[in-house]
């Protein structure tokens, strides 16, 4: 479970401040997923920071599973943009990377890495570098590395954004898979409407300018049988863009 | 590797040609013929030679593996920190321009005329190039790099082992390379006085007894130090960084 309870980020330098996160409060519930979704520079990768414990000092608390957020304590599985990999690292040493820095003991199970890569279909790719994979093969070796360590939480940033539309679908439904096998309250920031739809339990929407929530959407759509082809996943959409166009209008005008 | 030392092979026998050729159209004593040199080398290498290359060796290694120990960590300090690098950058800056072979007169004065002035000769070539590249080398890194080892909670020595020494080790080597060069140059300087021992004395005493065959074989001898140092950094840089090659 992750709880943000009146979270407002203020980014201070030698002349000025800037408040890029401001009163921001949400619940994802055990095992849940939540898209959040916003304008470029609403402040979705600062408020992803902050639930990840890489901001020194925030306003409000972060709870995650009912204790203040902590990289020591809890296990938190981060997926930044451009996925993070170590060109330096082969595949499997990426993978590895997260049980090594936890002091995991499934480390020393090589098992549980090569279980991890044929689920991801990474297999006979361990020995290769990060830029001699597609996007495709990158995003995989980035999920496998997050859910090798069976983490408390996963975050990512805009995960999918840099790869072709196709290579995206297929990539949303491997997610989709992991994440119903290992119940990972998960929280991920996108830029697409149909992909907050297709993945996200709750949508959350920041809006422009202000740094705080502006709707929170529950998904009737999540989870239903291929619900891209439908008509309702057609009309949700538009929905959607109309909510988030109304909202940001709204922003513009103020 | 067997196709490049057959090239370096090959390079080696157009050089000597070259060289057969002039000293044929000059024919003066001044320009010997390699056939002569050669001959002489193996006379005289392990009689005389070698003990003043490992002199030189010695100096060389003494002054690089001091330069990696302060310049490393410095590198470190200011790509890392920017608190660190807003402190020590000034410094960096305002001394890196001072041609370091004109503190010489000073480091004698300071370190004496024997080892020890040479060797922090060698020294101040080098950290300046080797602080300078592990600094630019980490600020390189992309934060995103960061940020999935901060939120497992890594300690500065994880981040050091896992980002920043992989990410800074082919700048590392490479400004080694290019300070090496100078270094062997005023190290050949630093060796003419002060010393009875090294390859610069050796050269410079050959020259004034007139003894070219001699000043030649130090000087082959010399190019081959350096090469062999290029080759050991080469053969470094491509165990360390082969990921950079794929
Ligand atoms: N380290 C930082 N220092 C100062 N301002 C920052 C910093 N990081 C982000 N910001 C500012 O905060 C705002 C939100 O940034 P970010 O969270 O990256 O937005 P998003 O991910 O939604 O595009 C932006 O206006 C950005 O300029
Ligand atoms: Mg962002």
């Amino acid at each position: 479970m992750i709880e943000i309870n009146d979270l407002t980020v203020t980014y201070k330098s030698d002349k000025e401040q800037y408040t890029a996160i401001k009163n921001v409060t949400m619940t994802i519930p055990d095992g849940g997923t939540c898209a959040l979704i916003g304008p470029s520079g609403c402040g979705k990768s600062t408020l992803l920071k902050a639930v990840a414990g890489l901001i020194p000092s925030f306003e409000g608390n972060v709870e995650i599973n009912g204790a203040p957020v902590n990289p020591k304590e809890q296990t938190i599985g981060f997926m930044p943009q451009n996925y993070g990999l170590l060109p330096w690292r082969t595949v499997y040493d990426n993978i590895a990377l997260g049980m090594k820095i936890k002091k995991s003991p499934a480390l020393l199970d090589k098992n549980t890495i090569k279980g991890v890569m044929h689920q991801l279909g990474l297999e006979g790719l361990g020995h290769r570098y990060p830029k001699e994979l597609s996007g495709g093969q990158q995003q995989r070796v980035a999920l496998a590395r997050v859910f090798a360590l069976k983490p408390d939480i996963l975050l990512m940033d805009e995960p999918f954004s840099a790869l072709d539309a196709i290579t995206r679908e297929e990539m949303q439904d491997v997610f989709l898979k992991l994440w119903r096998k290992f119940e990972v309250s998960t929280i991920f920031v996108t830029h697409y409407v149909e992909e907050a739809l297709y993945l996200g339990q709750k949508i959350v929407i920041l809006s422009a300018g202000s740094g705080s929530i502006s709707n929170v959407i529950d998904n009737p759509l999540f989870g239903v049988e291929n619900v891209r082809g439908q008509e309702k996943f057609f009309q949700m959409g538009l929905k959607l863009r109309e909510i988030i166009k109304k909202d940001w209008e709204q922003a513009w005008e103020s | 590797m067997g196709k490049l030392i057959k090239w370096y092979f090959l390079a080696a026998v157009f050089l000597s040609v070259v060289w057969l050729v002039i000293s044929e159209i000059v024919s003066l004593p001044i320009i010997p013929s390699p056939f002569l040199v050669a001959e002489n080398l193996a006379d005289i290498f392990m009689k005389y030679i070698a003990i003043h290359s490992l002199y030189s060796l010695m100096r060389i290694g003494a002054g690089l593996l001091l330069a990696i120990v302060v310049g490393l960590p410095l590198g470190v300090l200011m790509g890392y920190f920017a608190r660190a690098d807003k402190v020590l950058a000034p410094l960096v800056y305002l001394t890196y321009p001072i041609p370091k072979i004109a503190l010489l007169p000073i480091l004698m004065l300071l370190f004496g005329v024997g080892d020890s002035s040479k060797i922090v000769m060698i020294f101040l070539i080098i950290v300046f190039q080797v602080v300078v590249a592990v600094r630019d080398g980490i600020r390189s890194i992309p934060k995103e790099t960061y940020y999935p080892l901060y939120s497992l909670g890594a300690s500065f020595t994880d981040i050091f082992w896992e980002v920043l020494w992989p990410a800074s080790l082919p700048k590392f080597i490479t400004a080694v390379r290019v300070a090496l060069a100078t270094a062997i140059s005023v190290l050949f300087f630093t060796e003419t006085f002060g010393t009875q021992y090294g390859m610069g004395y050796f050269i410079m005493d050959a020259w004034l007894r007139v003894n070219y065959l001699e000043m030649y074989s130090g000087i082959v001898v010399l190019s081959f130090i350096g090469l062999i140092l290029f080759s050991a950094i080469d053969i470094i840089e491509k165990q360390a960084c082969h990921w950079q090659y794929k």
